[in-house]
């Protein structure tokens, strides 16, 4: 077995894919807990950091008093709060050989689809329309879309997704062909595009 | 007889088909195989045409930061009646009130927008001798137009060639401030908005003989090392940070009237 079939299959094994999901859930964790913080400390005293810092590291704190952090009228990083523990419990019980009943990925999938949804709404609200960049926020939405990634790659491969009769043995024939990690890095890498064209004088600066 | 003659032939059949369609499935699969290869292959070119662009625009975003400023630039000569501190002064009043903002600063426009009036009122009543410190260390966030450096330059040469100026100006550009982290105004529109406020048509044209941009990040320099200053907009009176609510009009304005 040459190296390069040993990574494919190790790329394709439960624990390669589980333990990347477990690894982005974290930092989407460790994220939303930072974003959180921010969100009560800046709810429990408004006047709490009203100024341009000159340590802060790419705006002035905007993100976090724009209307498009409470959405839903509380900080949208409860969000992450919430679902990414269930997200962990998930990757780390899988890891340890559960195999859990096709509805409940099935369920799994559509929920962090939404949430995939919403993170990209919110990183065009703050890169866009807010125009501050919010380290925490990317951090965000760059482990949200591995851990989209990883449950999606893990559906397809089960079957667990109810697709149109030819699509199923398509995609898997797909993921086989390791076109999925293409599709990801290529992925990845416009959203890293999108960033430096908007903020690479100040990235760099 | 008719039956055992049909039977190889029906068996030839059977395996012919077999055969047939074993070929048709591995040439599906071959196909599949080289359309997948074809997509990978084509999906490298777009990570490496990605990979490409990214490191182009960093490079470029770096370069203009490194571009050389004009000669004007290199001049560290201060505004007339700047103190050594890096403070454009109007009035003349027992109460010193002393700001420290950034242009680009949304927090310093929202202390603007409420205390501008009172204190040009204080101003011009003989109360207050208002210091004012044009900083620049939000240029990182207009888009590589260092916006910042470009209206603290403005104001520094209103305050050089039309004093009487100054806090018109220093208003108009808090009232028509652009958004934190966008391309910020253009010199055209900065000069405009400076006719506006009643400085002379000259005055405006010299902004982008960048005068006193050195001065400009000198000051901004020594405000944050030797000034105490941690943050836009920071307010002192006699000397003394203000604690008060910057943001809603009267408070300051009271602060000032207990010292004086």
């Amino acid at each position: 077995m040459t190296a390069l079939e040993r990574a494919r299959r190790l790329r394709h094994s439960n624990g390669w894919i589980y333990g990347t999901m477990l690894v982005s859930a974290v930092l989407s964790l460790i994220a939303s807990f930072v974003l959180s913080v921010d969100a009560v400390r800046l709810a429990a005293d408004p006047a709490a950091d009203l100024t341009c810092n000159i340590n802060a590291v790419l705006s002035c704190g905007t993100v976090g008093r724009s209307w498009q952090a409470q959405l839903f009228g509380f900080p949208n990083a409860f969000f992450g709060l919430i679902a990414e523990p269930v997200v962990i419990t998930v990757a780390v019980a899988s890891l340890g050989g559960v195999r859990f009943p096709r509805w409940f990925m099935l369920a799994a999938q559509v929920v962090y689809t939404l949430g995939v949804g919403f993170a990209y709404w919110l990183f065009y609200q703050s890169s866009y329309v807010i125009g501050a960049l919010c380290p925490w926020c990317l951090l965000v939405t760059v482990s949200t879309t591995l851990v989209f990634a990883t449950l999606t790659h893990v559906n397809l491969r089960d079957g667990h997704l109810p697709l149109p009769r030819r699509a199923g043995p398509a995609l898997r024939a797909a993921i086989d062909a390791d076109l999925d990690a293409v599709a990801v890095t290529i992925w990845l890498l416009v959203l890293a595009l999108l960033v430096v064209v908007k903020y690479g004088s100040a990235l760099v600066a | 007889m008719g039956t055992q003659a049909r039977t190889p032939s029906r068996q030839a059949r059977q395996a012919r088909e077999a055969r047939a369609a074993r070929q048709a499935r591995a040439e599906a699969l071959r196909r599949t195989r080289r359309r997948h290869r074809n997509l990978g292959v084509a999906g490298g070119v777009v990570i490496v045409a990605l990979l490409a662009a990214i490191a182009f625009v960093l490079v470029d975003a770096a370069g203009g930061d490194d571009a050389p400023a004009p000669p004007a630039a290199q001049s560290t000569a201060a505004p007339a009646g700047a103190t050594a501190t890096g403070a454009i002064v109007t009035g003349t009043g027992p109460v010193t009130v002393t700001i420290y903002l950034d242009y680009l600063c949304p927090y310093c426009g929202r202390f603007e927008r409420a205390n501008s009036g009172d204190l040009e009122r204080l101003v011009a009543a003989g109360t207050v001798r208002l210091e004012l410190h044009p900083l620049a260390f939000l240029d990182r966030a207009s888009q590589g137009t260092r916006y910042s450096t470009r209206t603290a330059n403005a104001v520094a040469t209103v305050a050089d060639r039309s004093p009487a100026k100054v806090l018109a100006f220093s208003a108009a550009l808090f009232e028509q401030q652009p958004a934190e982290g966008g391309p910020g105004l253009t010199d055209q529109r900065i000069a405009a908005i400076a006719t506006g406020a009643g400085v002379p048509a000259d005055v405006a044209a010299s902004f982008t003989e960048r005068r006193f941009e050195r001065w400009v990040a000198t000051s901004t320099d020594w405000a944050f090392q030797h000034g105490g200053v941690t943050g836009t907009p920071t307010v002192l009176v006699n000397g003394k940070v203000f604690e008060g609510d910057l943001y809603t009009a009267g408070p300051l304005a009271a602060a000032v009237a207990a010292t004086a």
